[in-house]
């Protein structure tokens, strides 16, 4: 048989070895250099910005916000989007605190499992009702806004008989903050999920091209409904680290969370079209959040310019860190 | 060739990509009144060079010329101004409008009057447009609802009327592969309309089927790796001496490798009984056994496409069974047709072959991932190997494995497609077209490629895009027409038949 000349192997590492001349840089690449610049810039206008306590109340902050990021991003992983993740972190957290007097450490999985149901519930309205993600989560969203308010209308004080199991969270252990770590094995647990696992590579295949998943036999419905539990998880977790930190349940509490959330995640670089990015991204935006967040206030930025500020902010590092090349229609 | 000036002249065109030289110096002319074929493999940087004609992308360096005057195009919209114009080779329409709103997009401004915009003015013109390209039909009915064919006459026709808008006497129309989605008779209408066009206007014809370049085009221009490789008048030229230019290398005489086709084995992998579906097909029996590849042929509506669909469970038939491998296929799940051993490589593959987003190792793992696993986690190790192994057995040119689909070849992310079904363990390939729109090096390999899974044992059910083709690779040959199942012919290798003992049956 005469070999096809042109297909040689060597001939391949030809063409890679021909002048490089736009090399492709990772998204993630530009999301790092932001975070420096970020925190370069507050350190220049308030050396307290980089002061163990000042670090340790980002940290705090970023630790809430890349919970329920990393549950978030999986939704928009797979093309979707979960709007429902405020009105259930406000759920979680007055009936944490409620649950919390009456059923003591029981609470605490009481509220995994609601956060779960509800992430199923969202899962099973896009995959068997059929109805966009977008919608399906506002609606619910709305709908556990409004049981949080009825569980308790105003926030609640857990009581200090309490506090005890509330170490859980608040606790340290060889000086390290339960919160910090429990945060460590929330992204442990979803960067293996993502990376390792069937059900993360199925998220990755869907987000990327839905057709060709159906057609190669990928449980769509299935998948689907993993990321919308996972995203209940996220929220779930976070709700839970975030009312144990504040000693009492408030049922406005996730409201913030619906819209940053999403940012922190695409503030990373994962794309809102699905299919690219990852729970290292997450981090990042996360981080990127929090700090412009407290460095405003640390250095002192007039409240009324901090939201404009912000959403600057999320508007550059998207159109930095937005992989164009994969999005289908731009080659 | 002409001694004229020519109408648009690209000179030193050079395009390089991360990676990848696309274009190299590159040179090309239009001359007045004339049609170009412009050839070469996929790869051989004939879209960047016709996106860079029409101001898609910008090139990194050379120059243009129109009439003698240096231009640049920005972008589409203004290379419109100046006359050039492209159709696409999955059109550029808005689907949901109207074939007059369509003709008009964006240019509606000189059927003002008194502000408004006269819908009668506008029905006027939009018929004169049309009458030039043969196109009678109801002016209000959605783009969505009409054939290839006049999609692809309505857009000739748009920018036939825009350059008469911008005053261009000799206006460029670019055809990319017009003809893979018409049938016999379009195409014969496209040809002689492109003929009278000829008179007012210069054509640039791009197509795989060099057949119809070599029949209507006055010059042909061969690329090759981004590089001009020759320019010739289309009257003297054989297709295989262009084959030769194209490629660089001598087409085997056996191109189907009728050689390396093997005895089909004695098990049965797939049986079809009674399988019918309304309005598509008709009740349908036939097998494929081991080793055996068994082509549908029949025209477009002779219901082969919906047997295919409904036996890889893309579509619900009526009634029958399918067995596969003695197994009963459920009925309209892919799923569990893909788990019990069915393959099937789509006619798209772009948009149902593959993610173009991810990486070749991701294409092609994505069936066997419980066996890339250590301790219940994917292990990016086993990935890489199982992933180097495929491009190596499949020979798809790509720098890495980390490669982004979308950054390959058509012909070599078909070859990641079947790689990823070849690295499965599956019993019977359903392909759909499987050389669409590839380059005539890439299908040589397809078809090697065919062969060896007929080797390994695999049943094969395959629809291609020439009768020839179908011949040259099947073992056996299943003529549908009107949906029915009228003919059964053993094509044994060095023993086949010709294409006019079938055409008969066909039609």
């Amino acid at each position: 048989m005469v070999a096809v000349k042109r297909d040689d192997p060597a001939d391949a590492q030809e063409t890679t070895t021909v002048r490089r001349k736009r090399a492709r840089i990772p998204a993630i690449f530009f999301a790092v250099t932001l975070l420096i610049v970020l925190v370069f810039l507050f350190t220049m206008g308030n050396r307290n910005f980089i002061s163990a306590y000042n670090l340790n109340t980002i940290a705090s902050y970023a630790a809430i916000l890349l919970v329920v990021g990393l549950g978030q991003m999986n939704t928009i992983l797979i093309g979707g989007i979960d709007l429902s993740v405020g009105g259930l972190m406000s759920f979680i957290s007055v009936v944490f605190v409620v649950s919390l007097k009456t059923i003591g450490v029981w609470a605490f999985p009481l509220c995994i499992v609601v956060a779960l149901m509800a992430g199923f519930l969202n899962g099973n309205i896009l995959t068997r009702i059929k109805i966009p993600s977008f919608i399906a989560t506002l609606g619910t969203g709305g709908i556990m806004t409004s049981l949080a308010l009825l569980v308790s209308p105003l926030p609640v004080d857990a009581p200090a008989s309490t506090y005890g199991l509330l170490e859980i969270v608040n606790g340290t252990t060889l000086g390290i903050s339960h919160l910090l770590l429990l945060t460590l094995v929330a992204f442990a647990l979803f960067y293996v999920i993502l990376k390792f696992t069937t059900v993360g590579r199925n998220i990755y295949y869907i987000g990327s091209n839905i057709k060709m998943s159906w057609m190669s036999g990928i449980d769509i419905v299935g998948t689907r409904n993993i990321a919308f539990v996972l995203s209940g998880l996220g929220a779930g977790i976070a709700a839970i680290m975030l009312s144990c930190n504040q000693y009492g349940g408030d049922p406005t509490l996730g409201k913030v969370y619906i819209l940053q959330s999403i940012a922190a995640v695409l503030v990373g670089g994962t794309a809102l079209t699905g299919g690219t990015g990852g729970a290292v991204n997450t981090v990042i935006g996360a981080l990127i959040l929090s700090v412009m967040e407290n460095g405003m206030n640390v250095v002192g930025v007039d409240a009324y310019f901090q939201q404009s500020i912000l959403g600057l902010v999320i508007i550059i590092s998207v159109a930095l860190t937005f992989d164009r090349s994969k999005t289908a229609t731009i080659k | 060739m002409t001694a004229k000036e020519p109408v648009l002249e690209l000179r030193r065109i050079t395009k390089s990509y991360p990676g990848v030289v696309a274009l190299n110096a590159v040179d090309f002319a239009v001359y007045e009144n004339e049609i170009v074929g412009l050839v070469g493999e996929n790869g051989a940087g004939k879209s960047t060079l016709m996106k860079i004609l029409i101001g898609l992308i910008q090139p990194d360096e050379g120059s243009y010329t129109l009439r003698g005057e240096p231009i640049g195009f920005r972008d589409p919209a203004s290379a419109t101004r100046f006359g050039v114009g492209m159709v696409f080779q999955d059109g550029s329409l808005v689907p949901n409008l109207s074939i007059m709103e369509n003709l008009f997009l964006c240019h509606e401004m000189g059927f003002r009057r008194f502000g408004f915009l006269s819908k009668r003015a506008m029905r006027e013109a939009a018929y004169s447009v049309l009458a030039a390209v043969k196109v009678s039909s109801d002016l209000d009915i959605p783009i969505a609802d009409t054939t290839p064919a006049v999609r692809q006459m309505v857009e000739i026709a748009r920018l036939l009327w825009l350059s008469k808008l911008y005053k261009q006497k000799n206006p460029i129309l670019i055809l990319d592969e017009p003809t893979t989605v018409l049938t016999e008779s379009e195409r014969e209408t496209l040809f002689s309309i492109l003929g009278e066009i000829k008179s007012q206007a210069s054509i640039v014809l791009i197509s795989h089927r060099l057949q119809e370049i070599v029949e209507n085009s006055d010059r042909i221009v061969i690329l090759k790796d981004g590089k001009n490789v020759t320019e010739l008048a289309a009257e003297h030229v054989s297709i295989s001496s262009i084959e030769n230019m194209m490629v660089g290398h001598s087409f085997e005489a056996d191109r189907y490798r009728e050689d390396e086709q093997v005895e089909p084995g004695k098990e049965t992998v797939l049986r079809v009984q009674k399988l019918r579906k309304r309005g598509a097909f008709e009740a349908i029996d036939f097998s494929v056994r081991r080793r055996e590849i068994v082509s549908l042929v029949g025209l477009v509506g002779s219901g082969k496409e919906a047997v295919c669909r409904c036996i890889a469970g893309l579509d619900k038939p009526d009634g029958g069974s399918i067995n596969l491998g003695g197994k009963k296929l459920p009925a309209g799940s892919p799923s569990e047709a893909v788990h019990s051993g069915l393959g099937h490589i789509p006619i798209d593959r772009r948009s149902e072959g593959l993610a173009l987003g991810m990486t070749v190792a991701e294409n092609v793992n994505l069936l066997v991932l419980d066996r890339l696993k250590v301790a219940g986690f994917i292990s990016p190790a086993r990935e890489k190997k199982n992933a180097m192994r495929c491009i190596e057995e499949c020979r798809i040119k790509s720098p890495s494995s980390s490669t982004m689909c979308a950054n390959l070849s058509g012909g070599n992310q078909q070859k990641t497609v079947i790689a990823k079904w070849l690295s499965s363990q599956i019993q019977l390939l359903v392909l759909d077209h499987p050389t669409r729109g590839v380059d005539v090096g890439a299908k040589e390999e397809i078809y090697k490629l065919i062969r060896k899974l007929a080797h390994d044992g695999i049943g094969m059910i395959i629809m291609c895009d020439t009768l020839e083709e179908d011949i040259g690779l099947c073992s056996r040959m299943l003529i549908l027409r009107d949906g029915r199942l009228v003919r059964e012919i053993n094509c044994p290798p060095y023993n086949k038949p010709g294409p006019s003992d079938i055409i008969g049956s066909i039609v």
